[in-house]
C-alpha cells in the first residue's frame, strides 16, 4: 500500500514542528526517515499512525488513494512499534500478539484456534518459540522488540511504522535485527517507514532516504544518491559528521 | 575471581551508613513516634471497644435493637451506595483529563481536585444551603416542582460527594501521568476501539491505585459529619446517617448503644486500614 503526505504541517504551541511535508512512499518500499533529534521525524511517523493529527488547512494523508487525514488510529491501523516497545506489562507475549485479533469485531475475528495458531506462526518467525507465556518484564530488549513487531504484524497491517526501532538496543543486537529486518522485508513486501537518528542505519536497510531537519525535508534520495549528491550543506554536513 | 564478584560484605559487619543516628537519638525518635501513636490512635480506638462493651455482650447487640439506628445504618449505606460509584466516575474522568491532555488552566483544575481537602467539611454544606435551601439561589423554583435536596437524601448525598471527591482522582492522576500513555496509542493502532483501550489496557494498569482510592472514598462517605451534619437537619429515621446519630446517641447520654454504633465505624476504619495496606503493597509490586 502506498502513503501520500501532501503539505503536512504540525505547530505544537509556537514551535513549529512541520512545515508544509509532502512524501510519496510507494507499495513494499522501505524507507528511513533520517534526521537529528527535534528534526519532526517522530512527529511524522506519529501523524501517518493517526496518533498524532496535522494542523488543520490543505494538507492531507492518504493511503494508497484514500484519504485517511480524518480517520483515528484505530481506523487506520497501521502497524506501529514504539520506541520502547509499548508492550502491555500485564499480559503474556502471547496475550500481547494476539490482542490486535482479539479486540476486531466479532464478525471478523478469527476464532481462537485461528489466534492460537497465528500466534505461533508469529513466534516461530521472531525466533521466540516457548516465549508464549512470559511476561514482558522476563525478556531482553532485542526479544522485547520483535514481541512488538510481532504484535504490529498480527493484524496484518499494510503500512509498518517503526520509531526509532533499534534505538534502546547495543551495537550487537542492532547489526543482528538490523540484518532480520531487511530480510523480513524481502520476504512480507509490507510498506515500510522507520524513523532513525543512525545514518548507518537509515543507508544499510532503506531504499530511499528522506532527510528532515527543523520540520523541513531537506532531500530524498537512495543511499548512493545522497551520499554522492547532497543536495545542500545541512545534508552533505549531517552525513560527514556521522560518518566520522 | 570469587572474590572480586562477591561484594557483599559479611553479615556481622553493618556497614555504618552517613545518616544513621546514633543509639541514643534513634531510640527517642522511635519511642517518641510509638508513643504518640499509642496516645492518639491505639488508646481512643481500645476505648471505643471498652465503651461498646462495657454491658457485655448483650448490651452490644441490643443497642443494635433499635429502629432509629437501623435506619441510621440503613441510610450510611445507601449513602455511600451512591456516592462511591459516582466518585470513582468522577475521579477517572478527573484523573484521565489531568494526566493525559494539556490545556490552559489545567493546574488550576489539579489543585481544584484537591479543593474538599483544604475546605473544612461544615463549608461544603453550607454551600449546599446557600444554593437549594428554601431561601437558597434555587430554593424557590426547586419548591416549585416539589424537589426537596436539603434535609433530604439528594442533600446529604451532594455533600458527600462534594467531600468524597478528592480520592479516587489524587490517587490515579499522578499515577496515570508516571504511566505515560504509550500503551493505550498502541492499542488503539491495533485496533482498539475507546472501550477495548480502557477495559484491556488502562483499567489493569491502574486497577489497584483505583481500589485503593474506592476504599478511602467509601470510609469517608461512610463517616463524614460535618458536611452532612449542615445539610441533613438530624431528622430521626429519615435524615441521620450513622455518624449524626451517634452523636444523637451521646447527647442522650445513652453511651452504651452510641459507642455500639460507633465501634462499627472504627471496624469499618480498621479494615480499611488493612485493605489499604494490601493494595499499597500490591501497588508496589505491580
Amino acid at each position: 500500500m502506498s502513503i501520500h503526505i501532501h503539505h503536512i504541517s504540525k505547530t505544537f504551541g509556537s514551535f513549529q514542528a512541520l512545515k508544509n511535508v509532502d512524501l510519496e512512499v510507494k507499495t513494499g518500499e522501505l524507507v528511513a526517515l533520517l534526521g537529528p533529534s527535534g528534526s519532526g521525524k517522530t512527529t511524522l511517523l506519529r501523524i501517518i499512525a493517526g496518533l498524532e493529527f496535522a494542523d488543520a488547512g490543505e494538507g492531507s494523508i492518504q493511503f494508497h488513494g484514500t484519504d485517511v487525514t480524518n480517520c483515528s488510529a484505530y481506523e487506520r491501523k497501521a502497524g506501529f512499534v514504539f520506541q520502547n516497545y509499548a508492550l502491555f506489562n500485564h499480559m503474556t507475549v502471547a496475550e500481547n500478539i494476539a490482542f490486535g485479533l482479539r479486540v476486531m469485531p466479532r464478525v471478523t475475528r478469527p476464532d481462537r484456534e485461528e489466534i492460537d495458531r497465528a500466534v505461533a506462526e508469529l513466534l516461530r518467525r521472531i525466533a521466540l518459540e516457548g516465549y508464549g507465556s512470559r511476561y514482558p518484564s522476563q525478556l531482553s530488549g532485542g526479544q522485547k522488540q520483535r514481541v512488538a513487531l510481532a504484535r504490529a504484524l498480527a493484524v496484518g497491517p499494510q503500512v509498518l511504522l517503526l520509531d526509532e526501532p533499534f534505538g534502546a538496543l547495543d551495537a550487537k543486537v542492532r547489526k543482528t535485527l538490523r540484518k532480520w529486518l531487511r530480510q523480513f522485508h524481502n520476504e512480507t513486501k509490507v510498506t515500510t517507514l522507520f524513523v532513525t537518528h543512525d545514518q548507518d542505519e537509515a543507508f544499510e536497510l532503506a531504499d530511499r532516504v528522506v532527510v528532515l531537519h527543523e520540520g523541513d525535508i531537506q532531500q530524498i534520495g537512495s543511499p548512493q544518491q545522497l551520499r554522492e549528491h547532497p543536495k545542500n550543506e545541512f545534508v552533505a554536513d549531517f552525513l560527514d559528521c556521522v560518518m566520522i | 575471581m570469587a572474590a572480586i564478584i562477591d561484594i557483599h560484605p559479611p553479615r556481622t559487619v553493618r556497614p555504618r551508613k552517613a545518616t544513621a543516628e546514633s543509639f541514643f537519638s534513634r531510640w527517642l525518635i522511635i519511642s517518641t513516634a510509638v508513643g504518640f501513636m499509642g496516645l492518639m490512635f491505639v488508646l481512643p480506638l481500645v476505648v471505643i471497644f471498652q465503651e461498646a462493651f462495657r454491658k457485655g455482650w448483650e448490651g452490644f447487640i441490643e443497642a443494635f435493637d433499635d429502629r432509629a439506628t437501623m435506619h441510621a445504618i440503613w441510610l450510611t449505606l445507601k449513602v455511600a451506595a451512591i456516592t462511591v460509584p459516582l466518585n470513582t466516575l468522577f475521579g477517572l474522568a478527573a484523573a484521565w483529563c489531568v494526566s493525559r491532555f494539556q490545556f490552559r488552566g489545567k493546574r488550576f483544575l489539579t489543585s481544584l481536585i484537591e479543593l474538599p481537602l483544604w475546605v473544612s467539611p461544615v463549608i461544603a454544606g453550607m454551600v449546599y444551603v446557600l444554593l437549594f435551601g428554601a431561601q437558597g439561589l434555587f430554593g424557590p423554583t426547586l419548591k416549585e416542582h416539589g424537589i426537596k435536596i436539603i434535609f433530604a437524601l439528594p442533600g446529604i448525598v451532594l455533600s458527600t460527594i462534594f467531600v468524597t471527591f478528592t480520592f479516587v482522582a489524587r490517587i490515579l492522576a499522578p499515577q496515570m501521568e508516571a504511566q505515560g500513555q504509550a500503551e493505550e496509542e498502541a492499542a488503539m493502532t491495533l485496533g482498539a476501539n475507546g472501550f477495548q483501550m480502557f477495559w484491556r489496557v488502562t483499567l489493569p494498569k491502574i486497577k489497584w491505585g483505583l481500589l485503593y482510592g474506592i476504599i478511602l472514598c467509601n470510609a469517608r462517605s461512610m463517616g463524614e459529619f460535618g458536611a452532612v451534619s449542615v445539610v441533613s437537619g438530624h431528622i430521626r429515621n429519615k435524615t441521620n446517617t450513622v455518624p449524626l446519630h451517634i452523636e444523637v446517641l451521646y447527647n442522650e447520654y445513652q453511651f452504651v448503644p452510641a459507642f455500639a454504633v460507633a465501634s462499627m465505624l472504627a471496624l469499618l476504619a480498621l479494615v480499611t486500614l488493612i485493605l489499604k495496606t494490601l493494595t499499597t503493597t500490591r501497588r508496589g509490586a505491580a
